[in-house]
């Protein structure tokens, strides 16, 4: 399987960064061809700029500084999102990634009369997200777990019809001890060798 | 009373400014003392920096003086407004980004020496409002989770102790509209930011 994984944590030191190891390790044993985009690390600029606003209804062609983001999202077949749970949701990196590349021509097509987005990123049958939250279970239940719903409704919409999610999260991060976070990671790789 | 409103879209042309116009004529015309943070027009970052994110545990978790000048703002409010265009559900990376730099330990919340439980820091705040527009219908933004608002009127509301009121206007199908649904609209906004008390 083609498999672009998308991680934002800006602490390559980070436990965040850890899993992203184990991902790897993981989709590597099986084998899968694999991208990487490291958000933080190649600088990628989560804001919407004013220019690309106004071409919100532009051809991707137009937008020639993402081609290479446009990609990456058209030819893999899962979407693997690595990243922190902040205030509920993905960080504001990643939020920019989801804002500024899930473009029309890409992930949506807004037909004449259309009330609605027609979506057209059907070559995504996986989205798969490992994150980690900083509070307890029931703190991120009673927040409502907004990043959750974005990966696998908002998105999910977007893709294939018989597209498949996942939420692979460690909670409690904060108060957790290094065998629970070993025993995390061990579960990270065997639900991406298994993918 | 002391009104603090956040602001976040790109091009000054938009709906999105007209809305932060009538939001902030509401509020004067109701005699409240209100502040405008416009995200894009000071150039805010995107991001949580790494030194910002290694800092955040720390007792000093601020080193960008626009974010302390923030803090102090919020320190300040009594109700906290946030007008932006949803996008994937949710608020646009900016608005995230402000979140995330601004609503540090000391400011959003603190953690309990002894249980290392989290205690409320925003405990002033009255009021959280949101005022946005969705590209999709109604029975859309309900199936898709409207993720912003819950980001708002959840996650953000837990850090008030659970007291703060919440309001939200909202716009549906943005891109179907009427120039007079536009502007029932904003009248709209314009009064309900007028009769806050």
């Amino acid at each position: 399987m083609k498999v672009l994984v998308v991680y934002a944590h800006p602490d390559s030191a980070s436990f965040n960064h850890a899993v992203l190891d184990e991902v790897l390790a993981g989709l590597q044993s099986a084998r899968h061809e694999v991208r990487v985009r490291d958000l933080y690390a190649e600088g990628f600029e989560p804001r919407l700029s004013r220019e690309e606003k106004r071409a919100h209804l532009s051809p991707p062609e137009s937008k020639p500084q993402l081609a290479e983001h446009f990609a990456d999202l058209r030819w893999c077949d899962a979407l693997v999102l690595v990243h922190p749970t902040w205030w509920g949701a993905q960080p504001a990196m990643l939020k920019g990634w989801i804002d500024r590349v899930w473009a029309r021509g890409v992930a949506w097509e807004l037909p004449d009369g259309a009330k609605r987005l027609k979506p057209i990123l059907h070559n995504v049958r996986r989205i798969v997200t490992f994150t980690t939250h900083g509070s307890p279970w029931r703190i991120n239940a009673l927040q409502g777990v907004p990043g959750r719903r974005i990966a696998n409704r908002s998105l999910r919409v977007i893709c294939h019809p018989l597209c498949r999610t996942r939420w692979i999260a460690m909670y409690g991060i904060d108060a957790s001890t290094p065998d629970q976070r070993a025993r995390h990671l061990r579960r990270v790789r065997r639900v991406a060798s298994r993918l | 009373m002391k009104v603090l409103v956040i602001h976040a879209h790109p091009d000054d042309q938009s709906f999105s400014h007209t809305l932060l116009a009538a939001t902030v004529d509401g509020l004067q015309r109701g005699g409240h003392d209100t502040t405008v943070i416009d995200l894009c027009a000071i150039d805010y970052p995107g991001a949580l920096s790494a030194d910002e994110w290694r800092a955040y545990e720390s007792d000093s978790p601020v080193s960008d003086p626009i974010v302390a000048e923030h803090i102090a703002l919020v320190r300040e409010a009594e109700a906290l407004v946030f007008v932006y265009p949803t996008w994937w559900s949710s608020v646009p990376a900016v608005m995230k980004a402000w979140l995330e730099r601004t609503m540090v330990k000391g400011l959003a919340f603190d953690l309990d020496p002894r249980t290392r439980a989290i205690v409320p820091g925003l405990t002033h705040i009255r009021h959280l409002i949101g005022v946005t527009t969705y590209g999709s219908p109604w029975w859309y933004v309900k199936l898709v989770n409207d993720n912003g608002r819950r980001t708002i009127t959840r996650t953000l509301r837990l850090s008030t102790g659970g007291k703060a009121s919440t309001t939200w206007l909202a716009l549906y199908a943005l891109d179907g509209l009427h120039e007079s649904d536009r502007s029932n609209f904003v009248e709209h906004v314009r009064a309900t930011m007028k009769d806050l008390s």
